[in-house]
């Protein structure tokens, strides 16, 4: 119990915890003292001298943001002598402003502003000339303007790039007056290009080079909407002016993640304003796309989706839709077209997805990251998430060091967390599952009595934990402070990522790793982070071959893989796709587009030509994001609420009205467009989502959602969950293949990871022209070491080729990368990663050589 | 005394009568209405003869159409804060900024589109309050009748060209002036050199 403290606030007495800010205390007492450089998750600086008060025994007055409460205090806020003060800290603040409100981008939305129409004095005594630092803006990366004429010195920016964003790219350069909050050189340096300091700047220091006078924030016109480049499902408002969206703001206190989003969210938004949008529907004639009416189409396809046979039918619906449009798309290939081979995504086998989804318990409802981090002890594994889910990353560093880093990473990439980590370990691609065999091992070494009842124990317990770390790649030192770090912690929180689906490995690993940390007594919470927005939405909706809404058993049907599979072999007649690009980024590529061919009728839906698209007979205009309305569910399953800001392009419809007048025109009445209803229906079928829909905006999945212990999902059990814990171990690699280290390969001596970059998500971002000012042309990630090894300096062109493909990249190193994993992102539409994919194969082997 | 007056009264009874009857025989009123039509035939009119052969200068205080102001130098004074589409209480004022660091304006942002729908306007001057730079301006041009109302929205390449009335001129006088019809619209020709005189003292 936290021991109180009772005070008194401008004479109303409050009780607090010990160590509380008197800024917070008297927020409590229900008054408000204005700041500038205090913000929540920020180390206090006490800089601006705005929050000052009056200490009853104290002859000074002291900052609120970074004096804790004492007992027995009596604190002034709004005496005469304070409010003299705060004008007097205002006049000093503007005798070294710019002034330059017209022509500043942040006038009308300005702290500064704000406060000195507030509380500031009329007029200023300073007559000597103002220091400046330069005459014109600079620019500090594509998207960052600078003007340091305008500081006014509160170091948010500095210390949120520090504390947060885990750069520190920009700090406080020279002294006194001439103090400039910028980077070294005012150079780019390694910045993550998220925006962060523009975001919390109070004036209009650092700025938004896209949306730089373009408007003024009076003239825009916003809607809510959840960034679609990561499951992280960063809440943010997209902002328009004369139809063109001009900026995406994640504002303080408007979403769960305050004003965090990094560069895809925040400057991913001009996808939207994207001249190449799919405009009407076109129907392949002769080889080419020829525009038809929304009714010929939909003729067309109800034509040909009734005359399929089911069994030869398909539909694969992107986890970017919303949980309505997922929904529907699931009724109408069950209930209308009595088919059930459908799936959320073609970049990975159905079979793991089920066993990913039981082993991290997802089925069982949804646990919050803050609540993940609250753990004495946090395993991330199975992903790069600083550049997969950056806001993800940048929650765990402000929460990490406030909890005594108890981050602990496996991976197969060096990423910028590590810093923030107790202990970070680089496994071999492919290898996650022995290294997560050897932690419970060490575990199962001195906990034996405890262990040796848990399922799956026998198929490790033989083997030695020296064994294992050869073949994983990690020193088994570093394996056992892992595990004694397990051990030492009373609460322990797995964040799995996609790699487990992606490599296909690791997952029985998981299941025995939860087991035994379950039987040892620990309090655990699994939460997964995942690439695509909606992706446990899909799940929770059913489009999965394997369940239905809510993780009911249905009729068993095919995932993409499988449809691929048919296709290839006897053909397919239809194929429903929506939103997703399985030519692009199913792994092998050849094999996609080989089966596609064979399938008598495609019809894609989606908002730009994509890949998958060209090969199609039909080509249906959707919605983007922003055009439309509905929910989406992130990876913690808190279910969010999202509108439309504009009308879709052209002809273009939403997801939700195109898949409803499919069904309508195949069996009349069976659906309606609206997301109200559909949502409705979605409470009563998906019971799991009932409490989503009381909370309003963002809600959170019903059952045992807060906190999932591994406890009640096996004591729960039911024939589904043991169902899909079977298919875990089914697609889990075999215990015996995975124990060896892979072999050798001089001709190919180098693993090839993918995954998202940084500033890009799928091939949708890659339409975005600010992102791709950010990253143009492909690249390839190779280690500090083999760089220096092969005498490669970052921005050289190198040629990776794999067996039976081969393509040019520029070379970026990154430091701390074991030598032997190259990385490329699958984001790359003109070097395709998937291109160097095999079927079966899931990392395959490269080589580089160097261009001269 | 009493007696005489109405002797008075008697004589002039009488004399108003043979004067009534010579006033009729001779159309006297008549004549005299005549004589004041004539009068003001004959004397200098006080109507002002425009747009044929005058025109009206009003003063500098006067809010006519707006003006996009330059500085000496020639830059563009307008830094498209918008403060003037804000403070309008018609919503008549558009502007778009954009950057450009040629110097044409005074700062780097400078108006992309800046124009204003007169049929809008009711030229209460509340742009001009607002605007920090001195930019915009209401003018002293007044001749918007138009055939078509899209003639009536001005933008930025218009509304910066220099007014017709030389600035040094004060006002409230007339001009010589010409009307033109021509194929492509009306216009009055002023010239500003011949002065008619203050407009006031003409009114007496």
């Amino acid at each position: 119990m936290d021991k109180m403290v009772t005070l008194k606030v401008n004479g109303k007495e409050v009780t607090v915890k010990e160590g509380t800010l008197i800024l917070d205390a008297a927020k409590e007492a229900g008054y408000h003292i204005p700041t500038f450089c205090y913000q929540e998750n920020l180390s206090g600086v006490g800089s601006c001298r705005i929050c000052l008060v009056e200490i009853e025994g104290q002859k000074k007055l002291q900052p609120s943001c970074v004096t804790p409460v004492m007992p027995d205090m009596s604190v002034k806020t709004d005496s005469a002598t304070v409010v003299a003060a705060r004008a007097s800290m205002l006049e000093f603040l503007l005798s070294n402003h710019a002034l330059d409100c017209p022509v500043c981008d942040k006038g009308g939305e300005c702290e500064l502003q704000d406060m000195v129409y507030k509380f500031g004095p009329r007029k200023g005594r300073f007559g000597e000339e103002k220091v400046r630092h330069h005459e014109k803006d600079y620019i500090l990366s594509p998207v960052i303007i600078k003007n340091s004429n305008r500081c006014v010195s509160c170091m948010r920016c500095v210390r949120v790039c520090n504390e947060i964003v885990g750069r520190a790219v920009i700090g406080a350069v020279g002294r006194g007056a001439h103090q400039e909050m910028t980077s070294f050189l005012r150079s780019r340096l390694d910045c993550d290009h998220d925006g962060m300091c523009i975001e919390v700047c109070p004036v209009g220091c650092f700025m938004r080079l896209p949306y730089r006078y373009t408007a003024r924030t009076w003239d825009l016109k916003g809607a809510k909407t959840v960034c679609p480049y990561c499951a992280t499902g960063c809440a943010m408002a997209i902002e328009e002016r004369d139809g063109t969206v001009v900026r995406a703001i994640a504002r303080l206190g408007e979403g769960w993640n305050d004003r965090l989003l990094c560069a895809r969210g925040r400057f991913g938004y001009d996808v939207l304003n994207s001249a190449e949008r799919i405009k009407t529907p076109l129907l392949k004639v002769r080889g080419s796309f020829k525009p038809v009416s929304w009714d010929k189409a939909l003729d067309i396809v109800r034509d040909r989706f009734t005359k399929a046979d089911p069994q030869k039918l398909g539909g694969v619906a992107s986890a970017r839709l919303t949980d309505e449009e997922l929904y529907l798309f699931q009724k109408l290939m069950r209930s209308v077209l009595n088919c059930g081979n459908i799936d959320s995504t073609s970049r990975w086998d159905d079979r793991a997805a089920a066993a990913f989804i039981s082993e991290a318990g997802i089925n069982a409802g949804g646990v919050t990251l803050y609540d993940c981090m609250n753990a004495d002890t946090v395993f991330v594994m199975g992903g790069t998430i600083s550049d997969e889910n950056p806001v993800t990353d940048y929650i765990i560093r402000c929460t990490s060091a406030g909890r005594f880093m108890n981050v602990i990473i496996a991976s197969t990439r060096a990423m910028k967390l590590d810093s923030s980590a107790l202990l970070s370990v680089r496994h071999t691609p492919g290898r996650l599952g022995p290294l997560i065999n050897a932690v419970v091992l060490s575990l199962y070494g001195d906990s034996r009595e405890r262990l040796k009842g848990v399922e799956g124990i026998a198929a490790v317990k033989d083997s030695s934990v020296d064994e294992l770390s050869g073949a994983c790649g990690v020193q088994a030192a570093a394996i056992k402070a892992i595990a004694g770090k397990l051990r030492a912690a009373s609460s322990v929180s797995l964040l799995v990522g996609t790699d487990f689906l992606r490599l296909k490995d690791g997952l029985s690993g998981l299941g025995l790793l939860k087991r035994a940390l379950g039987a040892l007594g620990k309090e655990l919470k699994i939460l997964p982070f995942l690439d695509r927005t909606n992706q446990r939405g899909a799940w929770d909706m059913g489009v999965h071959p394997l369940f239905g809404p809510g993780y009911r058993e249905v009729e068993a049907g095919l995932g993409c893989h499988g449809m691929l599979d048919r296709a290839a072999g006897d053909g397919m007649d239809a194929l429903y796709v929506i939103g997703t690009d399985i030519v692009g980024l199913y792994p092998d590529r050849g094999f996609a587009e080989d089966a596609l061919s064979k399938i008598r009728f495609i019809v894609v839906q989606d908002t730009f030509m994509t890949e998958t698209a060209e090969m199609a007979d039909l080509v249906l205009p959707a919605a983007s994001f922003g055009e439309k309305a509905g929910h989406i569910t992130n990876q913690e399953g808190r279910v969010q609420k999202i509108s439309a800001l504009l009308k879709p392009p052209g002809e273009a419809k939403t997801d939700l009205e195109i898949i409803a007048s499919i069904g309508s025109s195949i069996s009349p009445g069976s659906m309606e467009g609206d997301p109200d209803a559909v949502f409705e229906e979605i409470i009563k079928e998906v019971e799991i989502y009932a409490s989503a829909a009381s909370s309003g905006e963002a809600g959170w999945l019903a059952g045992e959602a807060a906190a999932p212990v591994c406890g009640v999902m096996v004591k729960k059990g039911g024939s589904l969950r043991e169902a899909m814990h079977r298919k875990a171990v089914e697609a889990g690699v075999p215990a015996g293949e995975a124990g060896s280290k892979p072999a050798a390969d001089p001709d190919y001596p180098y693993y090839l990871v993918t995954g998202n970059h940084l500033f890009h998500s799928g091939r949708l971002s890659r339409r975005s022209g600010i992102l791709k000012g950010l990253l143009m042309d492909p690249a390839v990630e190779i280690s500090g070491s083999l760089a220096e090894e092969l005498g490669i300096a970052d921005g050289d062109r190198v040629e990776v080729r794999g067996r039976g493909y081969g393509a040019r990249f520029f070379a970026r190193i990154r430091k701390g990368s074991p030598r032997d994993v190259v990385f490329i992102a699958e984001n790359f539409c003109e070097a395709s990663v998937n291109r160097f994919f095999r079927r079966g194969e899931t990392v395959p082997r490269v080589n580089i050589t160097v261009l001269k | 005394m009493r007696d005489s007056r109405i002797e008075t009264v008697k004589v002039k009874s009488l004399e108003s009568g043979v004067r009534w009857i010579l006033k009729r025989t001779f159309f006297v009123d008549f004549i005299k209405g005549l004589m004041v039509t004539l009068g003001y035939n004959l004397s200098k009119g006080v109507t002002l003869r425009y747009p044929d052969e005058e025109k009206w200068i009003p003063y500098r205080r006067f809010r006519g159409v707006h003006t996009l102001n330059r500085d000496l130098d020639g830059r563009e004074l307008c830094v498209a804060c918008e403060l003037c589409v804000k403070a309008c209480p018609t919503r008549c004022i558009t502007v778009v900024p954009m950057e450009d660091s040629t110097g044409k304006g005074i700062s780097d942002r400078v108006a992309g589109v800046w124009k204003v729908d007169l049929v809008r306007c009711l030229f209460c001057g509340y742009c001009e309050d607002a605007c920090p730079t001195t930019a915009v301006r209401l003018g002293r041009g007044y001749e918007r009748a138009c055939f078509d109302l899209s003639s009536a929205v001005l933008d930025k390449e218009k509304l910066l060209l220099p007014e017709e009335v030389p600035p040094d001129l004060d006002g409230g006088v007339i001009v010589a002036a010409s009307f033109e019809r021509t194929g492509a619209g009306m216009k009055v020709n002023a010239d500003f050199t011949k002065l008619k005189g203050d407009w006031l003292k003409m009114q007496g």
